[in-house]
């Protein structure tokens, strides 16, 4: 490809861009009008992390695998999981989640978005997120109503 | 394909070395999810205090890159993104198969169609400014742009390019790209339809 390289062709058509939005497909306000309230008024993610973190650790718990084992078959680094699992202000990175997620075989989009690194309309998954979070303990066996939050949880990422 | 372009940097006026490429994974889809979405929500709210300016705001942050990981392998389509300093500056997706020419002097002839353009928010004035921010590259979306009507080249299709304009970019893609307005499209929430002849598209490239 052949790309134009004079400075002054750039200039101009730089200058054209910034007055206008360069896109396609259409435009904010074609949506309904429930949907752009939902997006203006978006929650923040901060709620959904203990949900994340509680659900990795239930999830593996209840595989019977450990930190070092998730690790291994996720190919992601120790250090970062232990430190998911410890510290809910932790922000993980984008392929971390993505293993993470594939390995628990857990919906990978909506891992990101309870990691934080994504955000979506769903005015009830923070809802649900929070309700999941309360029903479960960081440490321990998984007792019966975990297991029953954790499925019903699970349940719910999926169908959403 | 990997090519060395220049885009200018808004802090020091400069031109500066970026890369466009087409070997778009979907690390690179996640990137305009998790970086560009917060930025760009950020924008959004600050826009939708003024309720005129919500009719400017473009929909593309609703794009679900989880869809677009089948598309990758699509040979109908093709995505290019540019990178500079590191970072996804913009992303592209064109489709060389689905549509044709609407223009009656080339109606029927195969063209490359802009399905999805976008920049990163950082580099949209119109955004940056209800934050209280500078952009901080220009010229993004028109490097892709012009890597559209190159591929058309490249196609054998001349330059042919066609897509279906934003109300809020009619007057860009009609008075300063040049391309003929066909029609309102039904079938596509009634939206512009803009294509370039070959001519048109040649005096785009050329800058005339």
């Amino acid at each position: 490809m052949k790309f134009n390289t004079d400075r002054k062709w750039l200039e101009r058509r730089a200058e054209q861009e910034d007055r206008h939005f360069i896109s396609v497909g259409g435009l904010i306000s074609t949506l309904d009008p429930t949907c752009q309230a939902e997006i203006v008024n978006m929650p923040t993610v901060e709620t959904t992390k203990t949900a994340f973190v509680r659900l990795l650790q239930l999830t593996r718990r209840e595989r019977r695998l450990s930190s070092e084992k998730l690790a291994e078959i996720a190919d992601v680094d120790l250090a970062e999981l232990l430190k998911i699992e410890m510290d809910e202000t932790f922000t993980p990175g984008l392929r971390t989640v993505h293993q993470l997620a594939v390995a628990l075989n857990l919906p990978v989009k909506k891992m990101m978005v309870l990691a934080g690194l994504l955000q979506i309309k769903d005015p009830h998954l923070q809802q649900a997120s929070v309700r999941f979070a309360a029903r479960s303990e960081p440490v321990g066996s998984v007792s019966p109503e975990e297991h029953a939050a954790l499925e019903e949880y699970v349940k719910f990422l999926n169908e959403r | 394909m990997r090519e060395t372009i220049q885009i200018l940097d808004c802090h020091s006026g400069q031109a500066v070395a970026a890369e466009i490429f087409d070997e778009i994974t979907l690390e690179h889809f996640i990137e305009t999810q998790a970086i560009w979405r917060p930025v760009v929500l950020d924008a959004v709210r600050a826009l939708a205090k003024s309720p005129n300016q919500t009719t400017l705001i473009p929909r593309h942050f609703h794009w679900d890159w989880t869809r677009k990981e089948a598309e990758l392998k699509m040979l109908a389509l093709k995505f290019f993104g540019l990178s500079c300093d590191g970072r996804l500056q913009g992303i592209m997706k064109v489709d060389t198969v689905v549509r044709s020419c609407r223009l009656p002097e080339q109606q029927g002839k195969p063209l490359v169609y802009i399905d999805y353009i976008e920049t990163a928010p950082w580099n949209i004035k119109q955004l940056m400014e209800p934050l209280g921010k500078r952009q901080q590259y220009r010229g993004v979306g028109s490097r892709l742009f012009e890597a559209a009507v190159l591929q058309s080249e490249e196609e054998d299709f001349k330059g042919r390019l066609g897509l279906h304009s934003l109300p809020g970019a009619e007057t860009f893609y009609i008075k300063e790209c040049g391309m003929t307005p066909v029609g309102r499209d039904p079938h596509k929430q009634n939206l512009l339809w803009c294509e370039f002849t070959p001519e048109q598209a040649r005096r785009y490239l050329a800058g005339d």
